[in-house]
């Protein structure tokens, strides 16, 4: 009774707005879970539980890396791309919305169990930062800055440290696509010398940096630190606000599986990626926010039951972050749920003859027990 | 000792337990003890409806015992004895989980290339195009069953391969194997399974083909020596 009560009452609110948006006159008018708001700004309580578009040219531009692969399959199967509205990341664009950007950055850590939707609530405010025209500096998952990396340079710059040039590359290409204007608009403010005879000089856009880092990858981690500095140090002048976000930031103070050449362990520290971003996640500039995400799924040494801030980050972690603002994310709630299962539906997704019934619908619920990555996994073959 | 095996299969007379060896892969069961019954519907039917024999198989089922449930008999609404049967054949070594996760990631590949084609395809073509990846799946299947087969019959010390009926558990079993060991050696090394089984479960389902073309050669074969047909005695 409860999604025929949100039918009538919903349906009356989205009536006006359906009618503006661009479906297609052969289509039924799209169901109760769904809602053609588009702009993350607009979201309120009232969308919750229900899915909005992104339309393909933007998460080409807003996100060349960072959402989960499962998820990009499903916008190749499905032709779109859906993200649910949920209470975290409405939490989140509140405190966004209301944040004072004179005083320090806050930092906000997304955490909860495995596959309850972290990375999701982080793309939703990615996608509403790239929209207001925010400077959004995103790092798909920190854990790949701290494992499998095939080749591990002697940084230039310092003696100790190591340099990663595929990784750094692959992330600068990235950046430059989703903040072209950016780069152009942004100065540098000192010389900066690469070896021995290629220089920036100081007045010269970011966009140089960037392109010297993909052009010679060997100083392409440098090139990024290069990018962090001076991104870091303009925020506060106001001409652009600056966002942070990182997913498994717990990868910055764990260890790593990576090997000098004499065999002995590489500390996180001393990778100069891992040096720079953790410069980027203190809060002592001003202009932005930082939101970051905890992840045992890609983590090292890490059991794997372990969801909660204080166990991921580890003593170091937590006092490098502290103070932040943790965000629980939980599994989906029924009225969530029940909009999944409706969108699964309607994109002919379950195939299954005996899906489409309420005995069906229940087992999905109790197999899945709400998790939103289970649910996935258990609807793919059916 | 068959004393024993009847004290071991649950306290019955001797009299009930015929004195032979069992085979290891028959039913070491005493027939006294009936199937478990896992369909949730039988159990939520008040008694008034109940037909007579259904109460009499309810009396039944109070005195005499009943099996253990195997760990592939499920009440769920999604099991299908078949795939069950595929995923078996498919499993190596015991690793039911690979094999099973092997199934399902097969199921999704199919189900993502057919939808993907449906959203393309134009509005006249979108009825034609099937998206469910189970009627392909038991389709496909039902393409590959032999009708008739070929055994051999050794007759004055030469064999012939004779013509003959199939059973509809050989027919299926034939099929199965046939579509995994074409997607186990005539395929490229480094393609994952799913994907070899999804394409050749689509070619299947079009009646198209290298599977389809091994069943067509049998039948081939049975046509050509139909001559010794006679030699069946069964």
């Amino acid at each position: 009774q409860l999604d025929r009560g949100c039918a009538l009452h919903t349906a009356a609110r989205d009536g006006l707005s359906s009618v503006s948006s661009q479906d297609v006159p052969a289509e039924r008018p799209r169901a109760v879970f769904h809602t053609s708001e588009s702009d993350p700004a607009k979201h309120t309580e009232q969308h919750e539980g229900r899915l909005y578009n992104i339309p393909l040219e933007e998460v080409k531009a807003v996100f060349p890396h960072g959402l989960p692969h499962r998820f990009q399959q499903q916008i190749q199967t499905f032709n779109e791309a859906r993200v649910m509205v949920r209470k975290p990341a409405l939490e989140l664009l509140a405190y966004l919305k209301g944040s004072n950007f004179a005083h320090p950055a806050v930092r906000y850590v997304i955490y909860g169990e495995r596959g309850t939707g972290k990375t999701m609530t982080l793309c939703h405010v990615v996608h509403y930062c790239s929209r207001q025209g925010w400077l959004v500096l995103h790092i798909p998952d920190a854990h790949l800055w701290v494992k499998n990396c095939k080749e591990l340079l002697q940084s230039s710059y310092n003696k100790d440290r190591l340099d990663q040039p595929l990784q750094a590359s692959v992330w600068l290409k990235n950046f430059k696509a989703s903040n072209e204007r950016f780069l152009q608009e942004i100065k540098t403010q000192k010389k900066y010398m690469w070896g021995k005879r290629e220089s920036t000089e100081e007045g010269r856009p970011l966009r140089e940096v960037v392109e010297q880092g993909l052009a010679r990858v060997r100083s392409a981690s440098d090139a990024v630190g290069v990018v962090l500095r001076e991104i870091k140090q303009q925020s506060h002048r106001g001409s652009f606000r600056l966002l942070v976000a990182v997913d498994g930031v717990n990868a910055l103070w764990g260890r790593t599986t990576l090997r000098k050449e004499d065999k002995s362990p590489v500390s996180p520290e001393e990778l100069t990626l891992v040096h720079n971003l953790r410069k980027m996640v203190r809060n002592d500039w001003s202009g932005g926010a930082i939101v970051t995400t905890l992840s045992q799924t890609g983590s090292l040494f890490k059991p794997s039951s372990a969801y909660t801030p204080q166990e991921l980050l580890g003593k170091e972690g937590f006092d490098a972050l502290d103070p932040f603002v943790p965000i629980p994310v939980p599994n989906y709630s029924p009225r969530e749920f029940e909009s999944c299962y409706g969108y699964y539906l309607e994109r002919k997704w379950l195939q299954h003859e005996k899906a489409h019934t309420e005995d069906g619908k229940a087992e999905l619920q109790f197999l899945s027990g709400s998790n939103p990555r289970q649910l996935d996994r258990l609807a793919g073959p059916l | 000792p068959c004393h024993d095996t009847a004290r071991a299969l649950g306290d019955s007379p001797a009299s009930l337990v015929p004195c032979r060896i069992m085979p290891v892969r028959w039913s070491r069961y005493n027939p006294s003890y009936l199937e478990p019954e896992v369909k949730k519907e039988s159990y939520q039917k008040p008694l008034e409806e109940l037909t007579e024999e259904e109460r009499e198989q309810m009396e039944l089922k109070a005195v005499r015992p009943i099996k253990a449930a195997p760990p592939t008999l499920s009440s769920s609404v999604f099991s299908d004895p078949m795939i069950s049967k595929f995923t078996n054949m498919m499993m190596k070594s015991g690793n039911k989980v690979l094999a099973r996760s092997l199934m399902s990631q097969t199921l999704e590949t199919i189900k993502r290339k057919q939808l993907e084609k449906y959203h393309k395809a134009p509005e006249n073509e979108k009825v034609t195009i099937e998206c469910n990846p189970y009627v392909i799946f038991h389709q496909a299947l039902k393409n590959c069953q032999p009708i008739i087969g070929l055994s051999n019959i050794t007759k004055g010390g030469k064999t012939y391969q004779v013509p003959v009926p199939l059973t509809d558990n050989r027919k299926r079993f034939l099929a199965m194997k046939w579509l995994i060991t074409e997607c186990r050696e005539h395929k490229h090394r480094r393609t994952m399974m799913p994907e070899k089984l999804s394409q050749e479960l689509l070619l299947a389902f079009n009646n198209e083909g290298p599977v389809i073309k091994k069943k067509h050669v049998l039948h081939k074969m049975a046509e050509a020596n139909r001559a010794y047909a006679h030699f069946r005695w069964w």
